[in-house]
């Protein structure tokens, strides 16, 4: 596990495609959930009683800087199909998604647009915020060792 | 024949003038006209919590589902209410934006169903400590707001009536207007409003941005 990890990052490109997706991730997402502020002043603060969501958001942008540049490297070096790829980014949407809504800005244009479809559509995300985000995690899992099998196989790496 | 109109006329009017004057009032009856805080009518949100005379004001806009506005409520308004509000610097004023579900503009209505027994605050802060971050999961509806005010000792005859005929959906109305109209775009939402003029913080913002900004004003 450690040597496919290493294989992939040995190419300082996917270091730093990983360092951009973690950041612009993890702040996007801080941002969303309202634990960083833009305006009147640049401030971010973890308030009590939400250290697991935060630790949730941590969470999902450390496996999806992982797992996207991994499979980005599966197609460009080996030309392995897309399908694990589309794991990784389908997993971020979702757990981008669930904490994107609740009374922060985007769930509020979400209901002045859709009105009672989006709030259907934000009482769900709200509610079911939670298993969501574990959802989300589970899946950049599964498509993490999934890719990891697949580059050793395909690599011949042994363990 | 014209006695016998003016009579009828006589009648008919009293008549009109009975029903209307049994009608329950759909707007409250004591209502300050000296709300204006910037540009904010507050007139039909929250009574004044501190001194109506402090230099400045927080105007909060918020929905008693949003979680947001209970993280507010539970890590940084209690430093507001020691270093501001109880000291006589500034005053806060609670407008309702009820716009996250179903049971949000009931959950309003039922504070100014306490107020009218003077348990506003209260009541508001009952709500907020009693707060499930799932939204119409029932944490507020028509039974659990009753069974709030049974808990404050409210005469329950008066509450029930109040929260069933929806006497305060205007009123309700009325805020989540002044919301829109100041481009409030979520919850919570405030605007510092001092001698000189008013700033608009979004979010549940820490203590220090609040300070900050009341400490540029005095």
């Amino acid at each position: 596990m450690v040597q496919t990890i290493k294989l992939v990052f040995s190419n300082f490109k996917y270091i730093i495609l990983s360092c951009v997706l973690f950041s612009s991730m993890l702040i996007g997402l801080l941002i969303l959930s309202e634990y960083i502020f833009l305006e009147p002043y640049v401030v971010g603060h973890i308030p009590s009683g939400t250290e697991l969501e935060f630790s949730l958001i941590l969470i999902i942008s450390v496996l999806s800087a992982l797992v996207i540049p991994m499979n980005i490297f599966r197609i460009n070096i080996l030309k392995g199909s897309k399908q694990k790829i589309s794991g990784g980014i389908f997993g971020s949407i979702i757990g981008a998604a669930a904490g994107a809504c609740s009374c922060g800005p985007v769930g509020f244009a979400v209901i002045s647009t859709f009105g009672s479809i989006g709030v259907t559509a934000t009482t769900f995300l709200t509610n079911y915020e939670f298993p969501i985000r574990i959802i989300a995690i589970v899946i950049l899992v599964i498509t993490y060792f999934t890719t990891v099998n697949s580059l050793k196989t395909e690599c011949k790496i042994n363990s | 024949m014209n006695k016998k109109g003016v009579i009828l006329g006589v009648i008919v009017i009293a008549i009109i003038g009975g029903i209307a004057a049994s009608l329950p009032s759909s707007e409250p009856e004591t209502l300050s006209n000296d709300r204006l805080r910037g540009t904010i009518s507050t007139e039909m949100g929250s009574p004044i919590l501190g001194d109506p005379s402090a230099p400045i004001t927080i105007v909060e806009f918020g929905d008693y589902q949003c979680h947001g506005c209970y993280n507010w409520f539970k890590n940084t308004k209690p430093a507001i209410l020691n270093e501001y509000i109880e000291t006589g610097k500034a005053n806060l004023i609670f407008v309702d934006f009820a716009f996250l579900g179903r049971d949000s503009p009931k959950a309003a209505q039922a504070t100014y169903c306490a107020d009218d027994q003077g348990m506003y605050w209260k009541f508001h802060n009952l709500l907020y400590s009693s707060h499930e971050p799932q939204i119409d999961n029932g944490w507020v509806s028509s039974e659990r707001l009753k069974a709030f005010a049974f808990s404050l000792d409210l005469d329950m005859d008066l509450f029930e009536s109040c929260l069933d005929s929806e006497k305060y959906s205007k009123r309700i109305q009325f805020n989540n207007q002044q919301a829109r109209e100041h481009n409030v775009r979520a919850t919570p939402g405030f605007f510092i409003v001092g001698p000189d003029g008013q700033q608009q913080i979004t979010g549940a913002q820490p203590f220090s941005v609040f300070k900050q900004i009341m400490d540029s004003m005095v």
